[in-house]
């Protein structure tokens, strides 16, 4: 390569310097966050004074917190759970099909990330008053369920895209029935992108807050929203503790679906 | 079928088009117990299709297919009984060598221990016993297909379909693998139908050749009728080099009659089929049928042109010649080193090009 860094001599280490800068950048609001929820300072002092679990203590104690991480889990699991029964069946349409509009349809499926959030959750909101189903589980399961989808159903037919159809039809003429081969075959052989779709729904409803704020009711509040109702009243260190809480859980599902691309690659 | 063995898979005026164009024209053929049936043809002639509505893959847009007299149209594709090997790799790529190989017993419900039995049985048939435990992508694609063939065999289908199994793979292992192919077909006697675009390799593996061309089936039949008696121009440039030469009729006949070269020159020819008087046709001849002397009168009694010997290319046991006619073509001619005594001859040299009228081919135009 021409521009090796080993060929570049001094000039390299300019390189590494932008380099560790950007990621200061990155990684600077996150250790931020991780070091005050670990500070004693009532006022976000920083740095920190001292070093205390209080925090963490408050979060773990106080049902309200426990109940809005409960609410966040359930729906996000249920999210992921609809994301991938309905994002398999559409990612085989828009692959597979044959059919006049098929790339419209595919264009349609990811709208939900171009579309601002805040106008879809107006418009869920209206649309959610009407039915009634407003600051109900069935109400967040279903705005969540609109942004989930776009990331189910591009894991899901990038697999599907990548996986030879050729093989499917070996096992049809094997003795298999078409539903069966789809079963044995095709479905085991993309599981690591149905996987990354399932666990990309759930941080899409996990970390989901516009959304929630319309449509969340005193009894039925997500982490990220009684996050923002909390800090809206007052500026407690509280908060970045459930944030750190909430960050090591993106980390983590983010390190499984890293470590099942690199599987799946090897 | 009356009077000869019974065909396993029959086409009956098999037609499939896509929109407006025909990609399976009319074409009909039987395949006998035990035979090796190929279909040779370039991309797009339709072979492959063809293929693929006797799998199932495909409906054919008029026409029949019948295995052992029976129509199988009605039939899908799994419950056909059919083994097929595919131009690309197609094992299972979450299972190991011995699961894709049971996989077709294994949704057939057969007992544990028969598949056990059989899968063992059929990966020491193809020479594979030993890598049960691999999966898919720590084998070399020559193996993969084995595996496949393995996997197609296992189950004892009616019959085999080959779609260009080896054109994944490089020269060497290609070869390697049609001695396989060749030596599996002769212990198992399966019949297959196989389908390539490689001319070598339709006639080192097949007992027939169907010659596919713009989906119609051009000639049917042994690799050396179709070499010795093209029936068509196409299949005589398909088969085997050629050289094509310009005629008009001097002189039509339904036995033996004569051609005007483009010199002017008339030499006598097999007629194969009625001839009028000054109709446009086209002469084959094979290289090594063209023979090379210094003098007309050593040239043989049907035929002698004169040359001028543009290149002389020694290959052992040939000398391969390409040479320029009096009207400026360019004609190739290969000598069995030793048999003239004239060879070598050295390019720019003047010679006689002669031929038997029955090594001539004519072909309408």
């Amino acid at each position: 390569m021409l521009l090796s860094p080993n060929r570049m001599g001094g000039g390299r280490f300019v390189l590494y310097t932008i380099g560790a800068l950007v990621m200061a950048f990155l990684l600077l609001p996150i250790i931020f966050i991780a070091a005050l929820s670990f500070g004693d300072s009532r006022w976000l002092q920083f740095p920190p004074p001292g070093w205390t679990l209080q925090w963490y203590r408050d979060v773990l104690y106080d049902p309200r917190w426990i109940d809005s991480i409960l609410v966040s889990a359930k729906v996000g699991l249920v999210v992921m759970v609809l994301a991938v029964l309905l994002g398999l069946p559409a990612s085989f349409a828009v692959v597979r099909g044959r059919f006049f509009g098929r790339e419209v349809l595919r264009a349609f499926f990811i709208s939900p990330m171009i579309v601002p959030l805040v106008i879809l959750a107006i418009a869920l909101y209206g649309f959610f008053l009407r039915v009634g189903v407003n600051g109900s589980f069935l109400g967040f399961v279903a705005g969540h369920l609109v942004i989930a989808l776009p990331f189910s159903i591009i894991c899901i037919s990038n697999a599907l895209e990548t996986f030879d159809e050729s093989i499917e039809r070996a096992a049809v003429i094997c003795g298999a029935s078409p539903a069966q081969a789809i079963w044995r075959i095709t479905l085991p052989s993309i599981r690591s992108g149905i996987l990354a779709g399932a666990l990309f729904s759930f941080l899409a409803s996990w970390d989901e807050v516009v959304i929630g704020i319309f449509l969340a009711s005193p009894e039925l509040q997500t982490l990220p929203v009684r996050m923002w109702s909390t800090l809206r009243n007052d500026l407690t260190p509280v908060v970045a503790a459930v944030s750190t809480l909430l960050i090591a859980m993106t980390i983590v599902i983010l390190a499984v679906v890293a470590i099942i691309r690199r599987d799946r690659a090897r | 079928m009356s009077g000869r063995a019974p065909c396993v898979v029959s086409l009956r005026n098999l037609v499939k088009r896509f929109g407006a164009t025909t990609a399976v024209d009319n074409v009909s053929l039987d395949v006998g117990e035990g035979e090796f049936l190929t279909f040779l043809g370039s991309s797009g002639s339709g072979k492959t299709t063809t293929l693929f509505i006797v799998a199932g893959f495909e409906d054919p847009t008029s026409g029949d297919v019948l295995v052992d007299g029976v129509s199988i149209l009605d039939v899908p594709p799994h419950l056909r009984n059919i083994g097929m090997v595919f131009q690309r790799y197609t094992l299972f790529p979450h299972l190991s060598v011995f699961e894709n190989v049971a996989f077709p017993l294994s949704v057939r419900r057969k007992p544990k221990a028969e598949i056990e039995a059989a899968v063992t049985d059929v990966l020491r048939l193809v020479r594979l016993e030993t890598y049960a435990d691999r999966r898919p992508n720590q084998l070399s694609g020559g193996q993969q297909q084995r595996v496949a063939l393995a996997r197609a065999l296992v189950y004892r289908p009616r019959f085999l379909l080959m779609d260009e199994p080896l054109a994944a793979l490089d020269k060497r292992l290609r070869e390697e693998i049609q001695g396989e192919i060749r030596r599996i077909h002769q212990e198992t006697g399966v019949t297959v139908l196989y389908v390539t675009h490689d001319q070598e390799e339709a006639l080192r593996l097949s007992d027939r050749i169907a010659v596919f061309s713009h989906g119609r089936i051009e000639q049917i039949g042994t690799g050396s009728d179709l070499y010795n008696a093209p029936r068509s121009a196409f299949v005589g440039g398909f088969i085997g080099n050629s050289n094509f030469i310009s005629c008009t009729v001097a002189e039509g006949g339904n036995d033996r009659c004569a051609i005007r070269m483009p010199s002017g020159q008339i030499c006598a020819i097999r007629g194969s089929s009625p001839m009028a008087t000054g109709q446009l046709v086209s002469l084959m001849i094979r290289p090594e049928r063209i023979g090379l002397s210094t003098t007309a009168s050593q040239a043989g009694p049907d035929c002698a042109i004169k040359v001028r010997i543009c290149e002389a290319t020694f290959l052992g046991e040939s000398v391969s010649y390409k040479v320029t006619t009096e009207w400026g073509q360019s004609l190739a001619i290969r000598e069995i080193t030793g048999k003239s005594q004239d060879v070598p001859l050295n390019s720019g040299v003047d010679a006689y090009a002669r031929w038997h009228s029955a090594d001539t081919h004519i072909f309408a135009t």
